[in-house]
């Protein structure tokens, strides 16, 4: 009997421990929504230890607002520390808690989301954007941008730039039209006595030399399907003007004769070598160093690249405009470029406790954004005339590039702004697939046909 | 110990904190999983009742038929190697006569204790187009240079491979630990009726490790059909999503086509395939006086 009232006690000690156990979490969660307050008095030294704090804090004047922002290389971190530095003196009462953005295709947003803990302002893509309008978890700005202004500052070739697909405004963009652009090592083509291509036999022949001589043709960083993507995309252009933009729009089909001839002479040109075998299992770093080192003779990337190019090959390096079919073909080719604008840029969580401010501060970084590219980047490619001016020359490729975009008619899109996302994984996968030469022409087109039903 | 085994209270208080985890964090998940693969959710929004729809379009989506192939390849070559090489080198390393056991023990451990990304980065240098295994080759046979990775149809046996080389030591530590478990007498009965060493083996260890092997099993098929880290890392799934499984599918579907609900029909058809898999493996190795007790009952049945 002794026994049995033993383990009976024994039993309650054992459950009573562990419902205390479970009752003490609920204490500290507590605590750890009370922490902003009392966590104001360390704001200044520690902001990068409370970048997962969404919460706006408020001590006397002071407002801290979390931002989830891209801050990686030169071309993020420039424009960002420059915001910062100018929001101080325009907003000494605001900072920024900064969260670093993750390469997770909107994966941690979107958990942020899920879980009501969205930053106070935060980089959205186009398709952030059209999910988070569904759940209503993204401020619709249109107020603001006339309020500040903004609308009046856009270039006119962004003005559609700021507007989502049900015309209201979600986002501030500050990078403006960008483009795909087709690098080339001017160096290795002389040493090589070759002309730069202006049709695909011109091309099959630079790629027959430079194999001849262990030169790789172009360097393609086919593990992102961006890039492969848009490897198709210069090529469909030739034939089309709408490119991938006009699959992702519905007013093209992939089995449309532009698209098939696209698709079948990219098949072509891998099986001829164009890019090095293991292209889809190359990254960005490996390519652009195969590139930039002399290994590669040619290279697809956007119109950001013009800074890095030019820093390591100096005046070595130029782009040039697509190859085509024939020689009239990329003469008329030359108006039309892959690449684009979408409408991604600087968003603000409706639920913020500072939402208004919030909108106000996410317009002035996106403003600040657009001037340090200028003026620190040489990039005059922004959504945003601010009147600042490049600090030096710009670089003869973008000045080049700046020359020609007065005749440009007709642009496509990066895969980022694609606005159908069952497209936008076929293309990069099925592009990814003819980079590899281990999928025809054929399967490209009945895979994305099939997946488009 | 039978008071207390009989005490259903006290049985009820001890395995009631453990239940109420196992309910909250694993059961309670697996029926969302189930329940939301029958809607169009976006993982924010609510989600809307669309019937057998997702299940229609996995059923007839061409990946899916790619990754449950890669998924038994991988299954099958982690298993493979893994039981093979780690009962070798467990066998080899039981022998006390043998030198450099201690170093041996620790060597084949080592890439376990490994982040699965470390290792994933290590082969992914070693196996690039211009890495070292190509550089090897070419050495011997210049013709012979191969595109380990990128490879359509041998990818996923490379990527099996990968993952069998980081997780073999964990087996082998389970078949060690199995051995050391079995009484010498067995061994020295066997030497003294003649018997030689694989034969020993063969005979006493293997048969004895059955638990063991049972448990090996489970974790490397289970571990096929779940298998995800290493596609993620090395290929990115592709190309063109010959690397994919069901897992794959899943993160796709979720986290970058933002369809919840497709995506978590494929988790759910890999929760079926993982517990098919458990059932059977249950079946084979289930006890020998059970088979007997079984075959008992069938045949009273049939009398």
């Amino acid at each position: 009997m002794k026994k049995k009232i033993l383990s009976t006690l024994v039993c309650l000690t054992v459950a009573a421990t562990t419902i205390i156990g479970c009752g003490s979490q609920a204490p500290a969660a507590n605590t750890d929504t009370v922490a902003p307050e009392t966590q104001t008095e360390t704001t200044e030294t520690k902001t990068e230890e409370k970048a997962a704090d969404t919460t706006a804090e408020a001590s006397g004047d002071k407002v801290t607002l979390s931002i989830y922002t891209q801050y990686a290389d030169d071309d993020t971190k420039v424009p960002y520390d420059y915001a910062v530095e100018k929001l101080a003196e325009a907003y000494p009462n605001v900072e920024l808690n900064l969260i670093v953005q993750a390469q997770d295709d909107g994966q941690t947003l979107k958990t942020l989301a899920a879980t009501g803990q969205l930053p106070d302002i935060y980089q959205a893509s186009t398709d952030i954007i059209n999910t988070f309008r569904e759940s209503n978890q993204i401020m619709v700005l249109n107020d603001v941008a006339q309020s500040t202004g903004f609308l009046d500052k856009l270039y006119d070739a962004n003005k559609d730039l700021a507007y989502a697909e049900d015309g209201n405004i979600y986002a501030f963009p500050f990078s403006g039209q960008e483009y795909v652009l087709w690098y080339y090592n001017k160096a290795l083509f002389a040493e090589n006595n070759l002309e730069v291509p202006e049709t695909y036999d011109d091309l099959l022949n630079c790629i027959e030399v430079f194999k001849s001589k262990g030169i790789t043709p172009l360097a393609l960083f086919g593990q992102e399907g961006w890039n492969t993507a848009a490897a198709y995309d210069v090529i469909a252009t030739r034939y089309t003007a709408g490119g991938i933009k006009a699959l992702d729009e519905g007013s093209a089909s992939i089995t449309d004769e532009a698209y098939v001839n696209a698709a079948k002479k990219m098949e072509e040109l891998v099986a001829a070598g164009l890019y090095q075998d293991d292209a889809t299992t190359t990254n960005y770093d490996q390519a652009s160093e195969k590139f930039l080192s002399g290994e590669a003779a040619m290279f697809i990337n956007g119109q950001w690249y013009i800074e890095d190019a030019t820093k390591a090959l100096g005046e070595d390096v130029d782009w040039m405009f697509y190859p085509a079919e024939d020689a009239a073909s990329y003469e008329a080719g030359k108006a039309v470029f892959s690449g684009g604008g979408s409408s991604s840029g600087f968003a603000v969580n409706p639920d913020s406790e500072n939402a208004e401010l919030a909108a106000e501060v996410a317009e002035f970084i996106t403003e600040k954004y657009c001037e340090a590219k200028v003026m620190y980047r040489h990039n005059p490619l922004v959504a945003l005339n601010t009147g600042a001016q490049s600090d030096s020359e710009l670089p003869a490729m973008m000045q080049k590039l700046s020359d020609t975009l007065p005749s440009v008619t007709a642009t496509t899109k990066f895969t980022w702004g694609l606005t159908n996302s069952t497209f936008n994984d076929a293309i990069q996968s099925e592009s990814q697939g003819l980079v590899s030469g281990q999928f025809t022409a054929e399967e490209f087109i009945q895979d994305i046909e099939d997946t488009m039903e | 110990m039978k008071k207390y085994m009989g005490n259903k209270l006290a049985i009820l208080l001890f395995i009631l904190p453990a239940l109420a985890i196992f309910i909250t964090f694993d059961f309670i998940p697996i029926i969302q999983v189930f329940a939301y693969s029958f809607t169009d959710w976006n993982g924010l929004t609510i989600p809307n009742f669309t019937g057998l729809k997702n299940y229609i379009d996995l059923f007839t989506d061409r990946v899916f038929f790619t990754s449950n192939r890669n998924q038994i390849i991988f299954a099958v070559v982690i298993t493979v190697y893994q039981m093979l090489f780690a009962t070798v080198f467990a066998i080899t390393i039981s022998d006390k006569k043998m030198k450099g056991r201690k170093f041996l023990r620790v060597a084949y451990f080592i890439p376990v204790i490994l982040s699965v990304t470390v290792v994933c980065q290590l082969w992914s240098a070693i196996l690039a187009g211009d890495g070292l295994l190509n550089k090897v080759v070419q050495l011997w046979n210049g013709d012979f240079k191969q595109n380990w990775l990128g490879d359509r149809y041998k990818a996923i046996y490379v990527i099996a491979f990968v993952n069998a080389w980081q997780w073999m030591g964990y087996q082998f530590a389970l078949i060690v630990a199995g051995i050391k478990s079995i009484p010498s007498d067995y061994y020295e009965a066997a030497r003294i009726d003649g018997c030689s060493n694989v034969r020993a083996h063969m005979k006493i260890t293997i048969p004895l490790l059955a638990e063991t092997y049972k448990f090996c099993l489970i974790i490397s098929l289970t571990g096929g059909i779940k298998a995800f880290t290493e596609m993620n890392i090395l290929t990115g799934g592709g190309p063109n999503k010959s690397t994919y499984t069901l897992t794959y599918m899943m993160y796709n579907a979720a986290f970058k086509k933002s369809n919840y609900g497709y995506g978590l029909s494929a988790a759910s058809v890999m929760v079926i395939e993982c517990m098919l898999v458990m059932l059977v493996i249950n079946f084979i190795f289930r006890d020998r006086d059970q088979k007997k007790e079984e075959e008992k009952a069938r045949r009273k049945r049939n009398a």
